[in-house]
């Protein structure tokens, strides 16, 4: 292990409240020259916030952002980039349509007589990008390299400007098995650079092999730093977790299902499943488990017909519905709520009325014309029905809150008639009640007879609202719990853990 | 993507809001149409008489007849810049059709506005299989479409000859411009289609989302084709009207006539990037458009310069529209 003084960068005492609720409450943190750091928490822990205090995003409420010994005086992220922090966030910023090259050197290009000097840049790029084993031609179309390679350039840039503290937020989380040794073999060179690594993950298998220590947050609190090597995976979880309370309102009595509606059945979508056996039966909310980029989504895009698979059959009702299209899975019953609401679910200058009605015109049409009536009337039974907050059924869904809108989307597939609800994060972004009422919906939905499936982030959520819960992990699944054994702890522990 | 779901939730507010923000868009393009009016009577002595106003009736028509297809090619966020080349092609085909082919007009009509109808969907087609952009499409038609016009008459026009339909068409039914009736009669039907139909509501649904419609079971590449199909069809109508009007076939005919149907839209406050426009706001566009044109022939303003002026009263139109939209909360871009 690595000299862990002189700090690289530390945080004192920092808070931080978004509308009243403490996101951070005075956190202390502090990372070595040359260590390498795992973040770990649940989902709302504090983990972004922490970073985004790092990396000069956010200003902290009390308390005090130290880097390299200097103070961080007015939060912003250029100040920050100068005093050494680089940020690599989940979602890349690279721009497709330039080179490698011109990507790493985006507003610092090398100049010579007022043009850019392109070989200098050329070569510049080559040697950040070997200084890291990477082989990426510079010359190339970001858009055209893989992920995985996208990756890698986006951490040779941020290494490029020879940071004090390099901040990898969820960097595998995209990427295949074998491209995550790539991503690895990268951050140890860095380490030896003596560059201070702050790694988030939830793959415990990697976290093990690159970090010296490790950061639990909970609640917006630091519970412990620790040497990776002395606690157990098992330990980490309790500490992420905290002593849960038990939970009155969990699912006591799995609701009676029925035989399989849906039946998967050895399904590979590269690079995420491998070979999958699922059965979804209806009056039962069957929950799926898994980390960013286990391939929760893909598995219920497949379902729903909107991607197909690399092999492996999809059965709904008795009918074989992979690789024919979203619309067949439709009329086959199967209705997809997207996990992005905004891009992929709501049109926002229409109102919830005709967001809620556009699954299915002919319920509220004759040959092609809508009746305001039968719109009206569908729009209000649904918001009696779900307990819509709006101020009338016409209103823009754009304008309603976040609960208000997933609410209608799941609306949708009820107008449509869908008897198969994949809902993808639905409690994403949606405020306590509105959870709540969500978790209400999904119950009773099953109780009526519906098959629903219900992915979150939440581990905790599961067990409020699943009878049965499979957890995804290195693309199969590697647990089964049913109702009322449905531990958060364990399910944790099943996603996050090494795959025998 | 984070930046365009960003702005877009920002647009959007209380349909009360929205509402105002469209009416208020509507009622001060009619005070501006108004006071226009109000200054062109007063300084002129031509504009304000009965023939006079039939007869921006029967210029607004020439725009009007295929702004209303126009405007839901825009709100489904899509251009279609053939429209001019193809009234010039399809009054061309109509004049040969009826002429030295020796098809019988009734046919030759019906001829016309099937093709219309085909090289629309062609390209809608083309824009929703393919993703081609429409304006990209819809160039490729412009070009080859004025092309062809005027190497199969060598720019020369084909005379038409007298006959009762096409005379009715072009011409007056007592003092209205028989134009400006089918306009109107087209713009009822445009509203209800919009307003009333599932297709036209589809068209709102997938210029303010596609994805989402799509996923929400909207056939999407179905309404792309229709859009565009429906935009060809009119064009091709307006090609028979214009026939009937010059009494022949002319392959320079509505030139220029795509820019103007793309102005009387967007002065009419609907959104070029789609999601949001009105019927009621393209056709007091269309109005507008056709008052400036016939006010400056009258004030005498040299013909090289209405070009200008005409130009700079949209830009403004456009400006302060926008500028109303930010007041009340909505952003205009």
């Amino acid at each position: 292990m690595s000299t862990v003084s002189p700090n690289a960068a530390e945080v004192t005492g920092v808070s931080k409240t978004y509308g009243g609720i403490h996101a951070l409450r005075g956190v202390d943190f502090s990372i070595g020259v040359g260590e390498v750091r795992a973040l770990l928490g649940k989902n709302g822990a504090g983990k972004s916030t922490l970073i985004r205090l790092l990396a000069g995003a956010e200003s902290p409420e009390g308390g005090q952002v130290v880097i390299g010994g200097k103070r961080l005086e007015r939060p912003n992220v250029s100040d920050a980039q100068r005093l050494g922090v680089r940020t690599v966030y989940q979602e890349l910023s690279l721009i497709p349509e330039l080179t490698v090259a011109e990507n790493m050197f985006m507003g610092e290009w090398p100049m010579r007589g007022g043009r850019i000097d392109r070989r200098l840049m050329l070569e510049k790029a080559d040697e950040a990008l070997s200084r890291l084993g990477v082989r990426v031609d510079p010359r190339a179309w970001v858009g055209d390299i893989s992920i995985a390679d996208q990756q890698m350039v986006e951490i040779a840039r941020s290494m490029s400007r020879s940071p004090r503290v390099l901040i990898l937020d969820e960097p595998t989380s995209s990427l295949a098995a074998a491209e995550v040794d790539r991503v690895l073999e990268a951050v140890a060179t860095i380490k030896q650079s003596g560059v201070a690594v702050v790694y988030v993950s939830h793959r415990v298998s990697e976290i093990r092999r690159i970090a010296d220590s490790a950061t639990v947050m909970r609640n917006g609190e630091v519970v412990a730093t620790f040497p990776i090597a002395e606690r157990t995976t098992r330990e980490m979880v309790d500490m992420m977790l905290g002593v849960a309370g038990e939970d009155a309102e969990r699912v006591q009595v799995p609701l009676a299902a029925g035989p399989p509606v849906v039946e998967v059945r050895g399904l590979v979508v590269e690079p995420k499943l491998h070979g999958i056996d699922l059965d979804v039966r209806p009056g039962e909310v069957l929950g799926i488990a898994g980390v960013l980029g286990s391939g929760r989504t893909e598995l219920l895009q497949v379902i729903a017909g909107v991607r197909n698979p690399d092999s492996g059959t999809v059965t709904v009702n008795g009918t074989a519905s992979h690789g024919r299209g979203h619309r067949f899975a439709q009329r086959l019953g199967v209705g997809l709520t997207p996990e992005d609401r905004k891009t992929d679910g709501i049109v926002p200058e229409l109102g919830l009325d005709e967001n809620l009605v556009m699954s299915d015109f002919t319920k509220v049409a004759t040959a092609g014309v809508l009746s305001s009536d039968r719109v009206k009337r569908a729009a209000v039974q649904a918001m009696e029905a779900m307990s819509i907050k709006s101020a009338s059924s016409s209103t823009p869904i754009g304008a309603l809150s976040g609960g208000n809108q997933q609410k209608v989307v799941i609306g949708r597939w009820l107008h449509a008639g869908s008897s198969i609800l994949l809902l993808d994060e639905p409690t994403r972004g949606v405020d306590v009640m509105a959870k709540q009422q969500i978790y209400e919906l999904l119950r009773s939905l099953a109780r009526s007879g519906k098959a629903v499936v219900f992915v979150s982030s939440e581990m905790e959520e599961l067990n409020l609202v699943c009878d049965r819960v499979v957890v995804l992990n290195g693309g199969l699944i590697t647990a089964e719990h049913t109702a009322p054994a449905i531990e958060t702890d364990q399910l944790l522990l099943a996603a996050i853990a090494e795959p025998a | 993507m984070p930046t365009l779901t960003f702005r877009r939730e920002a647009q959007t507010t209380e349909r009360g809001r929205t509402l105002t923000a469209q009416q208020l868009n509507e009622g001060g393009l009619t005070i501006a149409l108004v006071l226009l009016v109000i200054v062109l009577a007063v300084t002129t002595d031509s504009f304000a008489t009965v023939s006079n106003m039939w007869n921006i009736l029967g210029d607004a028509a020439l725009v009007g007849i295929v702004a209303w297809a126009g405007t839901l090619v825009i709100v489904a966020g899509e251009i279609d810049i053939s429209v001019g080349p193809a009234v010039a092609f399809w009054g061309v085909m109509l004049a040969k059709m009826a002429g030295p082919w020796g098809f019988p007009l009734p046919l030759a009509v019906l001829l016309t506005l099937i093709g219309g109808l085909l090289v629309g969907a062609a390209a809608g087609w083309l824009r929703g299989r393919f993703g081609v952009p429409s304006f990209i499409v819809t160039l490729g038609l412009w070009s080859s479409l004025r092309g062809l016009a005027q190497f199969m008459t060598d720019a020369l026009p084909v005379p038409i000859k007298p006959n009762g339909l096409l005379d009715v068409l072009g011409g007056k039914i007592g003092p209205i411009p028989t134009a400006a009736l089918v306009m109107f009669l087209l713009f009822a039907v445009f509203v209800f289609v919009a307003r009333a139909t599932t297709y036209g509501r589809s068209v709102y649904a997938v210029g303010g989302n596609a994805r989402a419609a799509n996923l929400s079971g909207i056939n999407v590449l179905k309404i792309r084709v229709i859009l565009f199909a429906t935009s060809g069809l009119m064009a091709a109508l307006l090609g028979i009207v214009v026939a009937g009007r010059l009494a022949s076939g002319n392959s320079g005919a509505a030139s220029g006539l795509e820019f103007s149907v793309i102005a009387a839209v967007v002065v009419g406050g609907t959104a070029l990037q789609g999601g949001r426009g009105s019927m009621l706001g393209t056709l007091l566009g269309v109005l507008f458009i056709a008052v400036i044109g016939n006010g400056l022939v009258l004030l005498g303003v040299n013909s090289f310069f209405q070009d200008v002026v005409r130009g700079l009263l949209i830009v403004a139109a456009v400006l302060v529209n926008t500028v109303l939209g930010n007041r009340t909360g909505r952003r205009g871009d």
